[in-house]
């Protein structure tokens, strides 16, 4: 499936264009696969190259429970703020088009996307103000949560918004003018096409939370730690192969959940290709 | 629907039946959302303005963070190196984009894996893999050793250039998205019109090419741009604590100098720096609207 008029009009720059696009990938896998490479030494540094084989630094990990704790640590609140981000950004994007005015819906678009942009050092300081004003909040995952859900919505509102712009937008007054009141409208008829989109956007916001240090560095309750954090100050403390050891394996349960998801998105695609080709 | 004149934008037609119900419907939709963002944006903000007024000294938190020559030096840093690593992004992001577009099955395959790879593995792990690269014994001096070009430890780690390739990498895909849909949207029409007349590539890149994916490059840069001013982690472990940026040097305020009302007053001045660059990038080109 190569794009045949683009590649046509680039001509013999082709090949340097592809030999820059390959050096460029080494940008993503050379890292990779040196932090796996170093984490089945049999040695109990971390050296490039590994000495010997031994998958001894995983059972480490493994029957730690400090790595175990913030795993799960970090999954709850992954789990709570992904919920909370679809909630948001898919009423977002379904508010943004309510709006008549074009001013207020842009303006309404750049709020929804602004948290992309957002400092996450200079924004944690501010929820650790708030905690500090008001002390019930210490010791509770509630300001960490609050926000982590922000700086997922973005992830779920762009990518519900451009399912949104897939849709037929005759379909919603076609059904108002039969009769239909507009929860209902919203739950039949605009919410079923949009779920692959909301689904994609979960598993964004899932791995976006999932991944993010920054927040709690300044905002957990001591004692606790979640895995990104919990890999920082191990990367400060003592850079001992555990570190890639437990890289390795969040790594891989990334890409096998997600490259499953993706699988299971393309094959989806293709089957309604068929369909609208058998019924055409 | 067949009129004469030209029709207002998609109105919807029952909407203008019922005006009162699409603002209940709007109402309802869009509360949730706005008073969330004021509760979790707005409080937060203003939390921090109180912090920064609140000062132990007596003096003004926005002075004292403006004459702090570590503030100063970390600044320079942040924008330099947030300036450099964007004008690298996006160069080599259209180049990405485009090898991606015209590569034959195998290599193409191969190109999106390594996005997809960054992408789903965490800034974490792709940064503790540069840091394994740079140590002065690490892969890369491994790698010259074994090529016989390098005898000498390699100096990189902890310095500021040693931030440079790993941000690069981390931000790639960004620019790289976005390209590669504007790549896509370009009409294969006027593209095969131009090799028909006779356009060589150059002038074919000049007049079709790069005006179709500039919005993108520019809507993928700001985006780079604004998320290099505040990063955190790379920097932090790469430059070391001689190279901080701005954001090492807030949390620093916190962690170990004790000084929250500083870092409150630093915080203020990077969440406004960058917030003002991206609502005015955002005036200028459109940039949520190649998100949303």
């Amino acid at each position: 499936m190569t794009d045949r008029s683009l590649l046509r009009a680039i001509g013999w720059y082709r090949t340097p264009i592809i030999a820059i696009g390959l050096l460029a990938s080494l940008l993503f896998f050379v890292p990779f696969l040196v932090v796996v490479a170093t984490s089945w030494t049999s040695g109990s540094f971390i050296l490039f190259p590994p000495t010997g084989f031994s998958l001894q630094w995983y059972e480490t990990v493994l029957t730690d429970r400090q790595w175990l704790n913030s795993f799960w640590l970090s999954v709850v609140v992954a789990v709570i703020s992904t919920v909370a981000a679809v909630l948001l950004g898919t009423l977002g994007a379904l508010g943004l088009t309510r709006i008549r005015s074009r001013a207020l819906q842009r303006w309404v678009r750049t709020l929804f996307i602004a948290p992309i942009a957002l400092p996450p050092i200079a924004y944690a300081v501010g929820l650790w103000s708030v905690d500090r004003r008001l002390p019930f909040l210490d010791d509770t995952l509630v300001s960490l949560v609050v926000g982590e859900t922000l700086l997922a919505v973005p992830y779920v509102f762009a990518l519900v918004s451009s399912g949104l712009a897939g849709t037929d937008p005759s379909l919603r007054p076609a059904a108002s003018t039969l009769g239909a009141s507009w929860p209902m409208i919203l739950w039949r008829i605009e919410l079923p096409p949009l779920l692959p989109s909301i689904l994609g956007g979960a598993l964004f916001a899932f791995t976006v939370v999932f991944d993010e240090v920054v927040l709690s560095v300044l905002l957990l309750p001591p004692g606790t730690q979640t895995l990104p954090l919990k890999m920082f100050t191990a990367s400060q403390e003592a850079f001992s192969p555990e570190l890639t050891a437990a890289s390795t394996m969040v790594s891989l349960l990334a890409i096998l959940v997600l490259g499953g998801a993706q699988l299971a998105s393309n094959r989806r695609n293709r089957a309604a290709r068929l369909r609208r080709k058998a019924s055409a | 629907m067949s009129t004469t004149t030209a029709p207002p934008e998609h109105a919807a037609p029952a909407d203008r039946h019922e005006p009162g119900r699409n603002r209940a419907e709007a109402r309802w939709l869009l509360w949730p959302p706005l008073a969330f963002f004021v509760v979790a944006l707005g409080v937060p903000l203003a939390a921090l303005v109180l912090r920064a007024l609140d000062n132990e000294t007596g003096g003004n938190s926005f002075t004292a963070a403006l004459t702090m020559p570590v503030f100063l030096d970390a600044l320079g840093r942040t924008v330099l190196m947030a300036a450099v690593v964007t004008a690298l992004t996006v160069l080599l992001g259209t180049a990405y984009a485009t090898a991606v577009a015209v590569s034959p099955g195998w290599l193409k395959m191969l190109l999106i894996a390594a996005l997809l790879l960054s992408l789903w593995t965490s800034i974490m792990v792709r940064t503790f893999g540069w840091m394994l690269l740079e140590l002065p014994r690490g892969a890369i001096f491994w790698l010259g050793g074994n090529l016989g070009l390098m005898d000498e430890p390699l100096g990189i780690y902890q310095t500021a250039v040693a931030m440079y390739p790993a941000m690069v990498a981390v931000m790639l895909p960004f620019a790289v998205l976005p390209i590669t849909s504007a790549l896509a949207a370009i009409d294969r029409e006027q593209l095969n019109a131009a090799a028909v007349f006779g356009a060589g590539p150059l002038l074919t890149f000049r007049t079709i090419i790069r005006p179709a994916i500039t919005p993108a490059m520019i809507s993928g840069g700001v985006l780079v741009f604004v998320m290099a001013l505040g990063f955190y982690v790379t920097p932090l472990l790469l430059g070391g604590p001689a190279n901080m940026t701005v954001s090492g040097v807030i949390s620093g305020q916190l962690r170990t100098a004790g000084r929250p009302d500083l870092g409150a007053a630093m915080s203020i001045l990077l969440v406004g720096g960058t917030i003002a660059i991206y609502l005015v990038a955002d005036r200028l080109f459109k940039v949520s609207e190649k998100w949303g």
